[in-house]
């Protein structure tokens, strides 16, 4: 019983912050038709940047975001606006390549700057525990839970009630018609993108104290982010939640109950599971 | 108020619109007609700036717009209400007027705006928490409108207000076209209704294979034996 839920405690923690990754390239998605399939280099880059940021200056990872998080999406912003904006809307495989080429350039890019090795950044969280009970918790997991939750609160009232916010839903619902009210479509759809960057930044830091990173991890990053958005229906922001969770706990229940390498396996059996059954995603409708 | 000069559209360099050149005097009504593909849509989307003309000039309030941006023409008060009125359908009726005055020109008075707007169409006034796809055509028709206006529209394109609308929604939709002509506002009508049209604006213009085959005063034009011909596409 202790084993179960303190994997239950661990999945939904992990989980909420795969619901948070999955939210910026639904987002992204939602706005300019486009699956970026480097989603998951940007992240790693968001974390060797605080590797670079605590070896140079011991700044802490959740220091770090000061930085990170506005850099992040500058560079998103840019990579939009020049790379991908030229190809939106007419060459829908053309942008499929273009976010794998930028996925390998990324990956090797900072394989030529940190190597290859494994490497830590240590945080001063990083070995606290949260003790309830039977259940023992690590405390930047609940950081990364409280986070993620709060970001994806705040993303939604700031859809709902601002106008940056209503111009996202409306150049979602339609761009066409989003033009003709005065909405510069291109902006929107760079805007967008450049933000779902930054959120990567900070999900990027909320994942990194005690986990060893390596250049090659962002593959792994793109498929569960992937599936978490395909579970959810693409723009469901409540289904993009409960699929990161769903992902969460099949991780953690895979990798008690079956063994390391086979748990790891788990969520994307499931997924192959609820695709067969459901394959409109969890939610009964996935229109926003 | 509005002028556009031998203007030459198309897409993928295959002209539609070969040297069309009409005039709209400030208050007034004019009408476009012509059969299906005649390049009614098209003009209108021109003049939204949703094209790059190939050649020709569109000049608004004595300024050349020809190079502007979508964005900038509803700056300066040219705004369309799309054919299918393409309102937001999962967003309610009051974010759709939001959105319609979110140019920057619009934004500062939203709220006096809305209150004129939904005095005007009370209806929607009882939907604004509603979500717009559940709307009645004649209601969607009616948000469409209102969004424009929201826009603080100063030439106001109308692209087939009255399709698939029951004549009870026509008419009233016709009513309101009425009364913001009254009120000083310039419009540009296109629809299939020929008599309607013909009845409601002052001058026309028929376009027949993306020319200009017959203007003139409504009356004029109605009495044309080729309107008829030009507009069943014969």
């Amino acid at each position: 019983m202790a084993e179960f839920l303190q994997a239950l405690a661990q999945g939904l923690l992990i989980g909420s912050t795969y619901g948070l990754l999955a939210l910026g390239m639904g987002l992204v998605y939602g706005v300019s038709g486009v699956v970026n399939f480097s989603h998951g280099d940007f992240i790693s880059l968001g974390m060797f940047l605080c590797l670079a940021l605590y070896s140079a200056f011991a700044l802490d990872p959740y220091i770090s975001l000061v930085i990170t998080v506005p850099l992040m999406t500058v560079i998103g912003g840019l990579v939009y606006w020049y790379l991908l904006r030229p190809m939106v809307g007419h060459q829908f495989l053309m942008v499929v390549q273009l976010t794998l080429g930028l996925s390998l350039v990324l990956q090797n890019g900072i394989l030529m700057v940190f190597g290859g090795q494994p490497a830590r950044t240590p945080s001063v969280v990083e070995s606290k525990l949260l003790i309830l009970g039977d259940v023992v918790v690590r405390v930047p997991h609940v950081i990364a839970f409280v986070v993620s939750f709060a970001m994806a609160i705040g993303l939604y009232i700031m859809l709902r009630s601002t106008d940056f916010g209503r111009s996202i839903r409306a150049v979602h619902q339609n761009a066409h018609s989003a033009a003709l009210m005065g909405i510069d479509v291109s902006r929107v759809q760079t805007l967008t993108f450049a933000l779902g960057i930054g959120i990567l930044a900070i999900a990027a830091a909320l994942l990194l104290p005690g986990t060893p990173i390596q250049p090659a991890q962002g593959l792994r990053y793109t498929v569960i982010t992937l599936i978490v958005v395909a579970l959810g229906g693409m723009t469901n922001f409540v289904g993009i939640m409960l699929g990161g969770l769903i992902i969460g706990l099949s991780e953690a229940y895979g990798t008690i109950y079956l063994s390391d390498t086979l748990g790891m396996l788990l969520p994307y059996g499931i997924f192959v599971l609820i695709m067969l059954f459901r394959p409109q995603g969890l939610t009964w409708s996935s229109s926003r | 108020m509005l002028e556009v000069d031998h203007l030459v559209t198309g897409y993928g360099g295959v002209p539609v619109l070969h040297d069309v050149s009409l005039t709209l005097n400030a208050g007034e009504i004019v009408g476009l007609l012509g059969a299906n593909n005649a390049g009614k849509t098209t003009l209108i989307n021109s003049l939204s700036g949703m094209y790059a003309p190939m050649s020709g000039r569109i000049r608004f309030e004595g300024h050349d717009v020809t190079a502007m941006t979508p964005k900038q023409r509803v700056e300066i008060g040219i705004i369309q209400v799309p054919e299918g009125r393409l309102v937001f359908p999962d967003m309610s009726v009051r974010e759709n007027l939001l959105l319609g005055g979110i140019n920057a020109r619009a934004r500062a008075h939203r709220p006096r705006t809305m209150d004129h707007v939904l005095e005007l169409f009370p209806r929607l006034k009882e939907r604004l928490g509603q979500n717009a796809g559940t709307l009645s055509g004649g209601e969607q028709q009616m948000l469409a409108i209102g969004r424009a206006l929201m826009a603080e529209a100063k030439l106001l394109m109308l692209d087939e207000p009255s399709l698939g609308l029951s004549p009870l929604f026509v008419q009233y939709i016709f009513g309101i076209i009425d009364r913001l002509h009254a009120e000083g506002l310039s419009i540009l009508l296109i629809e299939q209704n020929l008599n309607l049209t013909l009845r409601h604006a002052q001058r026309c213009y028929v376009l027949e294979r993306g020319k200009v085959a017959i203007e003139g005063a409504s009356d004029v034009v109605k009495d044309d034996p080729r309107t008829r011909r030009a507009y069943l596409g014969l």
